[in-house]
């Protein structure tokens, strides 16, 4: 473990800047799925098309991507950030369409039926019975971006995934297992922490 | 106050890079592997040292990258390779000898606004090694010494190694070399397990390699040109050269201090010894007499 205490500086700020990207991806995904998930769950050929866009832009290479990003915005955390936005955006929406979907159509009869509005029916009935299933979808694409994320070191953006890379060129096997060990505890933390939410929701018991 | 004073005491020691404003900001860049990791770390500090401050955009996942990072101006300077400059880059055929192919470089680049600095004496292009006993009882020199043994021989080499024109392809082509056997390894440190336990009788590998130096092989000398030469130097924004006018001598004294010997043995420093790319940088500037 010699590597490791002398480089514990290294390995916290590489474990920093690894929680932020996820943390800002995850934010950043969930403003833009939100109101487009909202806006296309009644139109299904708005809907079609842009889980369509959505699949591919989520199965591009990531390294063929960050060629094409660095001339627009440069190196280091913007195209990290979108890169990994452009992972779970996917993830997102198709969770809270499903979500959206699985509200039995009896209970949306009934909330028009009381006089609800359409605005009062979504936010009072429909989302809170989608949420369970968005929920689980942010578990998925946050455990899904923490792995992601060790590909921000391609472009200088830092994160763990510097020293998985380095540890591999260089056949460092501290470095990889530092690296990948505290990969697998952040996953680990963040799908607990969601999880125990899940659990707590009135509505999925 | 105390900064003013802190940068007319550099003036004083007259700098390359007069601090009357403030110092000069350079990102340096370099690919992921341990050689670009301790050429660029070398670069940094020499730069620092010159009184510039240094930006490390360090680790870029390859030379697409790191060259689209240089045009859009995210970096101002990266160690990189003539042979791959003109083939990978340019999109030339990477054919000719270390003066046509630097020549070829600087033409290419120049329209794109960046300069090939005078190159070190790294030249890490592809090798062929053998054990030196197999060296002996064959008498191999050369690859066309090779070509006649090796029939009788088991060659091990990466993925690629099959189907790529400078691999098994030009090997054929230029030297008529047919190997008994072709094994493939896709990590390089197998392949040199295999030569060294005899599951192999030729590896390829590149020419600064720690373990050449370390284990003793043989590198057969490539006589009749089928590689060209990957002499590594700094490729530098030309803007970045014309704003800061101190920038090339640094990178050019510690260019003139490394050659394939030195740097397989700061490679194996990093990957055999496990000390980070800025530790070996820093020994080695100081036991040259840069830092």
């Amino acid at each position: 473990m010699r590597w490791t205490s002398r480089n514990l500086d290294t390995i916290g700020a590489a474990l920093l800047t690894h929680a932020e990207l996820v943390a800002a991806a995850l934010a950043l995904a969930l403003l833009i799925a939100l109101p487009l998930g909202l806006l296309v769950a009644r139109r299904p050929g708005l809907r079609t098309a842009l889980l369509g866009s959505a699949s591919i832009l989520y199965s591009l290479p990531t390294l063929a991507l960050f060629a094409l990003l660095v001339p627009v915005l440069g190196l280091g955390f913007a195209p990290a950030l979108l890169a990994l936005v452009t992972y779970a955006v996917p993830v997102l929406l198709r969770a809270l369409l499903a979500g959206l979907a699985s509200v039995p159509p009896a209970v949306v009869d009934a909330a028009e039926g009381m006089g609800l509005t359409h605005r009062q029916r979504l936010f009072r009935v429909e989302l809170p019975l989608a949420l369970p299933a968005l929920l689980g979808g942010l578990r998925v694409a946050s455990v899904t971006l923490v792995s992601a994320a060790t590909v921000a070191a391609y472009i200088s953006a830092g994160g763990l995934g510097t020293l998985i890379l380095s540890g591999l060129d260089q056949g460092h096997t501290e470095k990889i297992l530092v690296g990948a060990g505290l990969v697998t505890l952040l996953a680990l933390l963040i799908d607990g922490t969601l999880g125990a939410l899940q659990r707590r929701l009135p509505a999925s018991g | 106050m105390r900064r003013r004073l802190l940068l007319g005491a550099l003036a004083a020691h007259g700098l390359p890079f007069s601090p009357a404003r403030a110092a000069p900001l350079l990102r340096v860049g370099s690919k992921n592997f341990t050689e670009q990791l301790v050429v660029a770390e070398l670069f940094a500090q020499a730069l620092e040292r010159a009184g510039a401050t240094v930006q490390r955009r360090v680790n870029l996942g390859g030379t697409a990258i790191a060259q689209q990072a240089l045009l859009a101006g995210e970096i101002d300077l990266y160690p990189e390779y003539t042979g791959t400059g003109l083939g990978v880059v340019l999109r030339q055929p990477p054919q000719g000898d270390a003066a046509e192919v630097l020549a070829k470089v600087r033409a290419g680049y120049a329209p794109l606004g960046l300069d090939w600095l005078d190159p070190s004496g790294i030249d890490n292009g592809n090798a062929l090694l053998v054990l030196p006993e197999t060296a002996r009882r064959h008498g191999l020199a050369t690859l066309s010494d090779l070509a006649r043994a090796a029939p009788q021989l088991t060659l091990a080499a990466g993925n690629e190694f099959a189907d790529r024109a400078d691999g098994l392809p030009g090997l054929r082509r230029v030297y008529g070399m047919e190997f008994r056997r072709f094994r493939q390894f896709a990590a390089l440190g197998l392949r040199y397990a295999a030569l060294n336990h005899g599951q192999a009788d030729v590896v390829n590998a590149y020419a600064t390699d720690w373990q050449i130096a370390t284990y003793g092989f043989t590198t057969l000398r490539d006589d009749r040109r089928l590689w060209p030469p990957y002499q590594l130097a700094a490729v530098v924004r030309q803007q970045a050269l014309r704003d800061f006018p101190g920038l090339a001598p640094p990178l050019l004294a510690i260019g003139a201090r490394l050659d394939n010997a030195v740097m397989q043995e700061l490679n194996r420093q990093v990957d055999q010894d496990g000390d980070e790319p800025r530790e070996v940088a820093a020994r080695f500037l100081k036991r040259q007499g840069l830092a």
